[in-house]
Formats: C-alpha cells, structure tokens, sequence
C-alpha cells in the first residue's frame, strides 16, 4: 500500500515504523477470511486490510482522529490471526498498538469512555484492586438492571468465586537436582481470579527440577494497558518487570522467564520492540529473549511417567496469543497427551474466543457473539475437560460452557502428583477411554483407522 | 451487458426487499476491495455485493438479474488469488458473495465416504470437521490458501496431490441455479423423487453427464457438490529427491512416469523447482538491487538453494500405509530407482520436516491445509501475482525442451522461473508463479507480455493452459476452434438466455 508521509512526518520513528508496515501491505485479502470481525460483518472497515487503510489515513493527517475510525479500530480483538494468515507477513500488531497509542494520546473520548477505560487500566493490572473490585461487583449485582450495557456485562463477567492467591516475591527451591533456574510472572489479573494457576507452575516446575523465583520488583507485564493505547503506563509496568528481572539475570542467573498467561507471554516476547528507543533496550531484549511459554519450559524438560493415567477427552483451546502471537501450539498438545490426557483440537481454531484482554470488557457484544461461537465448536468435541493457556480465555470460556475449564499446567500438574485442578472439584467425570491419541501425528495401526489398514 | 443505474438500483432493492437488507452491501469500500485483484490488468470494482443464504436466494437474485438485465459473478471464499481474486469478470456485474452465508457442510457419510457442502466451505473447515469427527476420514487439498473453498476450486479445475487430486473428478453430484433461475441437479440427483440415494455416490447413470458443463463456464451457480473422501492412512511417509542441475528435469519425468504409471506411488510427484521452493522463504535477494528488471543471477540461485537446502529440480511423493515399518521397503524401491541416476540426493520424511516447503508437499500429501507455500506472493513486493498453467505429456525431452523455452520468456521480461510440474502418469501440470510489483508500471507490463508470450509459444507447439487468471480467459478462448467457442455459445444462450451469469467469464459472453 503506498503512503503519503511527508518528510517531517517520518523523522519521527514511530511514524517510519508505521509507515513501513503500512507499505508491505499488498491488499491479497487472505486476512479478511480469518478476521473474526469481518467474518461477522463483512464490512471491510472491520477487516485488517480495511484497518490498515484507516490508519494509514489517520496517521498522514496526524492530529485528532475522526470517531469512525476509532470505532473501527477499537473493535479490533488485536487477535493476530490475520498474521499468521497475511501471505506477505504484515506486521499488524505494532502499526495497531501505533495507532491506539495515537488515539489515548489525540482522541477524546466521551466522558463515561474515559472513566471506564481509567478504571479498568487502574484495576486490572492490580490484583489487590481487582479483588476488591469484584467484591465491589458482587454487591452491586442487586442494582444490574439499572446498569448501562457495558457495566452489566462486566457485573456479568465477575465469578462467583474467585481461587485468589497473591504471591509475594521469593524463591520455590528445585526438588532434587537443580536443573533451571527460572523466574515466574506471577502477573497481575490471573491472581485474583486463578490463584492455582501459578501454584501448579510452581508445583510442576520445581516437580521437574526447576528453581522458581518470583522476582522482587516485578509485576503486571503492560499487555492490558498497551492494547489500550495507554502506552506510558504499559511500559512503566513492563520497566519495572525488566529491572525486576535483570537483577535476577545478573545475580544467580535465569535460564529462562516463565510465563504461564500467553497474553503476557506475547508481550513480554515482545520487550525487545517496546523499548526499542529507550535507554533500557539492551536489557529489554535480553528479558524478551529469555521468555517462555510455561509448556515450552515444560517440553523442553520432559514430563516424568506420569502417576496416574488421565485418559479424559481434553479438548485444547489455542489462545490467539499462543497460536499467532508466539506460535506455541505443539508443546501444550505434546505435554498433555504425554500425561495421557486424549486431546481433541477444536474446529475454527484460528478464530479468537472472544476474550482478548479488555475486550470482552469494552465490547461486550462482539465478545459474547464470537464466545458463543467459540463455545459451540468447543462442545462439538464432546470433551470431559477444555484446556488452554491463557486466563482470558478460561473466564470467557467458562462464562459459555458448561464443561470444567482449565489451565494445561492445572492439569499436567495433576497428572504428575499435584492436586484436581479447582475447577474439577465437584465434578463427575466420564469413565476415561483407554486408548490415547496425538493430534496431526496418529499412532501406527492408529485408532482413526476405518479398519483397511 | 450494459444495464442503466437504475436498472441496478432496481435490482438491489428487490434483493433487499426478497432476502433483508444486509443482503445487500453496497458500501464504497466494499466495492473497492471486491474489484481488486493481483493482475497486471487492474481492478474491476462492482456494482455491489450481494450475500444469499441459500440456494432459493440464489434463484431469487439470478430471477431478479434477468427482470433488470443485471450481470452478476458468482464467488465462493474468493481466495482465488493469483487467477482473478474476488473481482469480477468487468467493472459494474454484482458479485454474489456464496461464502458468507452459504458456507456449510451439509452432510458427511461415514460409511459412503463423502461430503456434501456449500460453495463458501472452506478447505479448513473441511478439515476440522473430518478431525473433529476421529480423523478417519482424508480431504484432498491444494497447497494454497487454507481458506479457498472446495467447490469454487473444483469448478475451476483445481487440484491437490493426493490419490483424489482431480478436485472435480472427485466431486459427484451437484445442485445448480442455471442462468433462468431454475434449479438442475446433476448425476444421480436428476431424479424426479424426493428421496436420492446415489446423488453423491454414482456419476454415471442415465442420460448425459452434464456436471463437466459447469466447470470453467458460466452457464449456473453451484450451490451444492459432493465431494469423495479417501479414508486417511494411519501413517503418511513422504520421500524427497534434490537434483543438482535445470536440464535434470528430463531425467525426473522419466523417471517418474513408470512410479505413476503403475500407480506404484500413491501421491502425485511434485517436481518444483529451486525458486518455487526458495520463493516461499523470503523476498528474491535480487529484486531491490535490480528493481525487479532481471531474472534471478546463477549464481544467486545457486546460494539460494543451498541457503534453504534444495536443488535445482526437487522431487516430492509419498506412500500411505498402517506403519513406517511397512512403508519403508516401498521407499526403499523409489530410493533405488533414482538412485540410478547418480545425481539425486535422498531427503527423508524426517530431513524433509525441519525444510519448510518441503513440509508444505507433506502437508499437501497428507490432506492438510496449510499456509507455507502462500510465501511466494511476497517474492517480490507489490501485491502482483497471476499463474501461467500449461502441461505437458510425461515426456522428458519434451518438459526440458517446454523449461529452455520458458526460462528464456522469463528472461526476455525480466521474470523470475518459478515452476513446479504436478506429475501424474501421462501429463503434468506445470504451475509457473509469476510475482511482480503491481505498483510498478514497468514490471506490470512486463508481466502482462511475459504472460501472452509464454501463451502464444506454448500454444504454436500445442500446449493449451489449465487454469488461467481472469485477465486472460478471453484471449485463451480465442486460442480455442471456432465451433468451440460456437457450441460454448449456443450452451451459453440455451442455459443463462439473457446472459446474466458472469458474462465474459472463460470467454464466455
């Protein structure tokens, strides 16, 4: 796509970014059929390559954005799957964090927007906050009706009961043989609404022979703040993270930053880029190269023999963050067939559940279309237990299903001597089959067999 | 056909009277993005799109466009990239867009083997369904964009490389809108009872075979096809050949015609050659040097293949079988057959998996849709893309002498030989990619001579193309016998009388 960037404009090196990626952008259209917006729509406005267009637009005029365009940009899930699709490999997320930057910093919203978005910015990233807001929600559930759409749906969102567990720095020592030092994000919104999500990393990586160590100083990775264009405050969260962890990297060493939530996984891969310009780049890449989906970890030290044979049906759940943004969809499958879970893939997995950060919180409506969705193509699986990676999306997806959603590390944690996973407790399970199968790779003289070979 | 605005606006408020508003989208946008297209031609833009939901919707629209005179050009997914996109055939038809809402999969038999879908399913749905289901069951599919639709593709003559490569020789049984709004069902389904038992199982019985008709024609809207199913092996073992010269092409067809003649193996063979391959993994390291006015250099191809671990010609098959074990000596039979030749280095399955477009041909194998090879529409930058498709027999001398032909038009314009011959026993297609900078004048041009060039040569030694990009459909029409293009004609008046379905589609008006 050519652009028309005037000289002065392109001195400034988020403008040259932008408008390089603006430029490789060649209109074959493969993104539409995977953008879950436009599948809905078919406005090419909700499209990638539509989006494009309007930032390439907003961009050139500079200055305040006209509010069609913010509309359409907003209502991006920011999911990637237009990525993975894009024959030519366009580099969307950074020119849509570009532009959300320049919308937080040129566009005024109307009031009720911008007291909305500085609550969940403020909250969200706080899990003591969050906590308290969501007792907050409890209480105020008598008054839904009275409730504007978006506040109904966030009082929707709220758990009844939330398994919180908030870690304070420390170190978890290795059982046996040290074999990695690792650090864990402990992270911010999982805490207050999944507490056995980290305590099963901890207990899985030590377990293995990990050293675990939640670092002082550290926090919120700036995901949820940056997708919203807050970027100052995404890159304050992510600073510290990068301090947090260097220190760690320079004292006793890491062998790696678990992330065990895939959003903040995506992002903090990505600390690289965000500091590309500032003083702390080196350290920011070195951090980013150090990140690791948790099942990576995990698949790079091998499950044990597992304890107990869990042959229930798990269908697995790609978290857009794992599947476009880090391409991590082999090792959860490897891992949970290793227990000896049978894993069933779910139809339309490229499509996002819905969840996507803060979206299910400010676009309520596209979130519960594309949940539903999701949902039913999960449940054409027939599974005893859905699996992902990612804390968005087991909330969406619990809000849609009534099948026991959980973490894979939940899971491979029980499989290998932890605890059931909370969200099991109470619930009868089918008689587990025998037989055990791995997706894209069947066994020989394999189960699918219609009996020729 | 030449219809006033006002016949259109006719046309569009009927739709919307007969199927709801948001059958209709005639937003500028949408007109834009509907018109563009990779070719060296330039954009179509339409009168507008319309979405049906069903096939009486399809006949309500195809009614409507005979009362106004309207044209129309029907798409499934539009993935067809590279052979026209979503555009139409000309500026101004309405196109319906068959993948939005009639995209489902209306039946899959498990014992019969075959499903039976709707024009906007997508090779990937396809897929998922048939895994979702266990996984028995194996779809052939196209080494192109998972999101293309099956029975878009079959229409068109695609293929894949599967033992049920000929997407339309697999296909049985189809629903059509012909062009006066009536419903033709084909096969076994022009029964006149309620209840069809082999509509999707037997193409042959009673009275003429009519499917062939709908194929790269515009005589009626698909609206509903059979497709076979292969049951899937438990195991796929793919073998690979890197051959170190272009003249071996000769040696490889000859060596390949026995394998397939005997349908010793399975799969076709893919025969690519180093660019088609390397093309996939990054922009040719000589375009910004020599703004895309030269062939890739020798010796740029020579780093390229070692850089990404393939020859100057690579042989691609594979066998199916319940083991690795027991599919080994069969690989080992290909082995020794090119083995003879002293000049082919083996590439296992395992080698082959870690050699990205080595994995797209397994995933081809293997019936599943993936994304790999989509890398070569960014071998040069500018959005530019169509395909030249000619064949020829499994005639070694005759393929070379067809590559020295082509490599030496490709040179002339400045066009890079990326090439890869789809071999079965007697024929291979011969899937020649050109990529060029749309937004360049210059290499736009080029491209659009390169094109007729290679067309003109290769037809004055009686090679016809398969599938053609859009720009190009009339002039390979009028490459065709006068009572060709006549019985074309007369089927064309006796079927869509007004003309109204995608006039000038395969040079068709």
């Amino acid at each position: 796509m050519q652009t028309n960037f005037s000289a002065r404009q392109l001195r400034d090196p988020e403008i040259a970014e932008a408008a390089a990626i603006i430029g490789t952008c060649v209109h074959y259209g493969f993104c539409t059929n995977t953008c879950p917006t436009y599948v809905l729509t078919r406005d090419e406005n909700e499209s990638p390559r539509g989006r494009i267009d309007l930032i390439r637009a907003m961009l050139e005029r500079g200055g305040a954005p006209d509010a069609r365009t913010v509309r359409h940009l907003d209502n991006c899930l920011s999911c990637l799957s237009c990525m993975t699709t894009c024959a030519v490999k366009v580099d969307y997320v950074h020119l849509i964090d570009r532009a959300r930057a320049h919308i937080e910093r040129h566009f005024r919203r109307p009031l009720a927007d911008r007291v909305l978005r500085f609550l969940l910015a403020k909250t969200i990233p706080e899990p003591k906050r969050l906590l308290r807001a969501m007792q907050a929600a409890r209480f105020a559930r008598p008054l839904r009706g009275l409730l504007p759409v978006r506040l109904k749906a966030m009082l929707d969102m709220v758990p009844d009961r939330a398994d919180a567990k908030i870690l304070a720095p420390q170190v978890f020592k290795a059982e046996g043989m040290r074999r990695k030092r690792v650090a864990l994000l402990a992270g911010c919104a999982q805490q207050a609404l999944s507490g056995n999500i980290n305590a099963a990393t901890i207990r899985l990586l030590t377990r293995h022979g990990c050293e675990v160590v939640v670092a002082q100083g550290g926090g919120c990775c700036g995901s949820l703040t940056l997708h919203m264009g807050r970027e100052r405050e995404a890159k304050a969260s992510a600073r510290c993270n990068v301090a947090a962890w260097t220190r760690e990297i320079e004292g006793e060493g890491l062998d790696a930053i678990v992330v065990n939530a895939s959003g903040c996984g995506t992002t903090v891969k990505d600390y690289g880029h965000l500091f590309a310009q500032d003083e702390c780049a080196s350290a920011a890449r070195r951090v980013a190269s150090l990140a690791r989906d948790v099942s990576e970890v995990l698949c790079e030290l091998g499950l044990p023999v597992q304890v107990a044979t869990r042959a229930w049906r798990v269908a697995y759940h790609d978290p857009c963050s794992m599947q476009h943004g880090q391409r991590v969809t082999r090792e959860p499958r490897a891992l949970l067939a290793a227990a000896g879970f049978r894993i069933a893939d779910v139809p339309e997995g490229h499509f996002c559940c819905g969840s996507a950060g803060t979206y299910n919180l400010l676009q309520p409506q596209t979130a519960e279309t594309l949940g539903r969705r999701k949902a039913g193509h999960v449940a054409s699986t027939d599974p005893d237990i859905v699996a992902t990676g990612n804390i968005g999306c087991i909330m969406q997806l619990r809000r849609y299903l009534d099948i026991p959603v959980v973490h894979s590390v939940e899971l491979l944690d029980w499989a290998t001597g932890g605890p059931r996973p909370p969200a099991l407790e109470g619930r009868i399970l089918r008689e587990p089959a025998q037989e055990k199968s791995v997706p894209g790779a069947p066994a020989e003289g394999a189960a699918n067999d219609i009996g020729i070979w | 056909m030449n219809a006033p605005a006002k016949a259109f606006d006719d046309f569009f408020s009927d739709i919307q009277s007969a199927l709801g508003a948001d059958a209709v989208n005639r937003s500028d946008e949408t007109i834009l993005r509907y018109g563009e297209n990779t070719m060296p031609g330039g954009d179509r833009p339409p009168a507008g799109v319309v979405y049906p939901g069903s096939t009486a919707d399809v006949q309500a629209i195809v009614r409507a466009a005979n009362t106004h005179r309207v044209p129309l050009y029907p798409i499934s997914t539009g993935n067809n990239i590279g052979l026209g996109s979503r555009s139409a055939s000309s500026a101004g038809q309405v196109v319906i867009d068959l993948g939005r809402r009639m995209n489902r999969i209306l039946e899959v038999d498990e014992r019969m083997g075959f499903a039976v879908v709707e024009p906007g399913v997508s090779y990937q749905a396809m897929y998922d369904e048939l895994v979702r289901r266990g996984d028995k069951w194996m779809l052939d599919v196209t080494s192109g964009p998972p999101q293309g639709g099956m029975l878009g593709n079959a229409l068109d003559k695609g293929a894949g490389y599967t033992p049920y490569f000929d997407h339309f020789g697999f296909s049985c049984g189809m629903e059509v809108v012909l062009g006066s709004g009536e419903v033709l069902r084909t096969g076994d389904g022009s029964l006149d009872r309620d209840t069809l038992v082999n509509w999707h199982t037997s193409k042959y019985s009673f009275g003429p075979i009519l499917d062939g008709l709908f194929t790269q024609s515009n005589y009626g809207i698909v609206t509903r096809m059979g497709v076979w199913l292969l049951p899937r092996p438990p195991v796929v073992q793919s073998f690979h050949f890197a051959f170190p010269d272009d003249g071996d092409l000769e040696e490889i067809v000859e060596l390949c015609r026995p394998l397939k003649l005997s349908n010793f193996v399975p799969t076709l063979f893919r025969v690519a050659n180093d660019l088609y391959l390397s093309g996939s993994e990054g922009e040719s390291p000589d375009y910004r040097v020599s703004r895309g006015k030269r062939s890739l250099p020798d010796d740029a191809r020579r780093a390229l293949r070692e850089k990404v671990g393939v020859g100057a010609w690579n042989v691609s098959g594979a066998f199916y079988g319940p083991s690795a074990a027991a599919v080994e000596p069969m690989i080992q039979r290909v082995r020794d057959h090119f083995g003879k030749s002293g000049k082919a280095r083996y590439i296992s399955h395992d080698e082959a998996k870690a050699i990205p477009p080595l994995q797209v041909s397994i995933n081809a194998f293997s019936g599943i849709p993936s994304l790999g090879e989509l890398g070569l529409l960014k071998w040069r930058p500018g959005g530019g893309n169509i395909w030249f498709t000619p064949g020829t027999p499994m005639d070694g001398r005759l393929a070379n002498e067809f590559q020295t032909i082509g490599r030496s038009i490709h040179a002339e314009f400045g066009m890079d030989y990326m090439v890869m011959n789809v071999c079965g026993p007697r024929f291979a297609r011969g899937l020649h990619v050109m990529t060029f900078n749309r937004e360049d004048k210059d290499e736009c041009a080029r491209a659009d001579a390169c094109y007729r060039k290679l067309s003109e040569s290769f037809a004055s030694r009686g090679v016809f193309v398969g599938r053609a990009p859009l720009d190009y459909h009339a002039m390979h029409m009028g490459q065709t016998m006068e009572s060709f293009r006549a019985a074309c004609s007369g089927i064309k008046r006796a079927l869509d009388p007004n003309g109204v379905i995608a006039p000038g589609r395969y040079g068709i008006a």
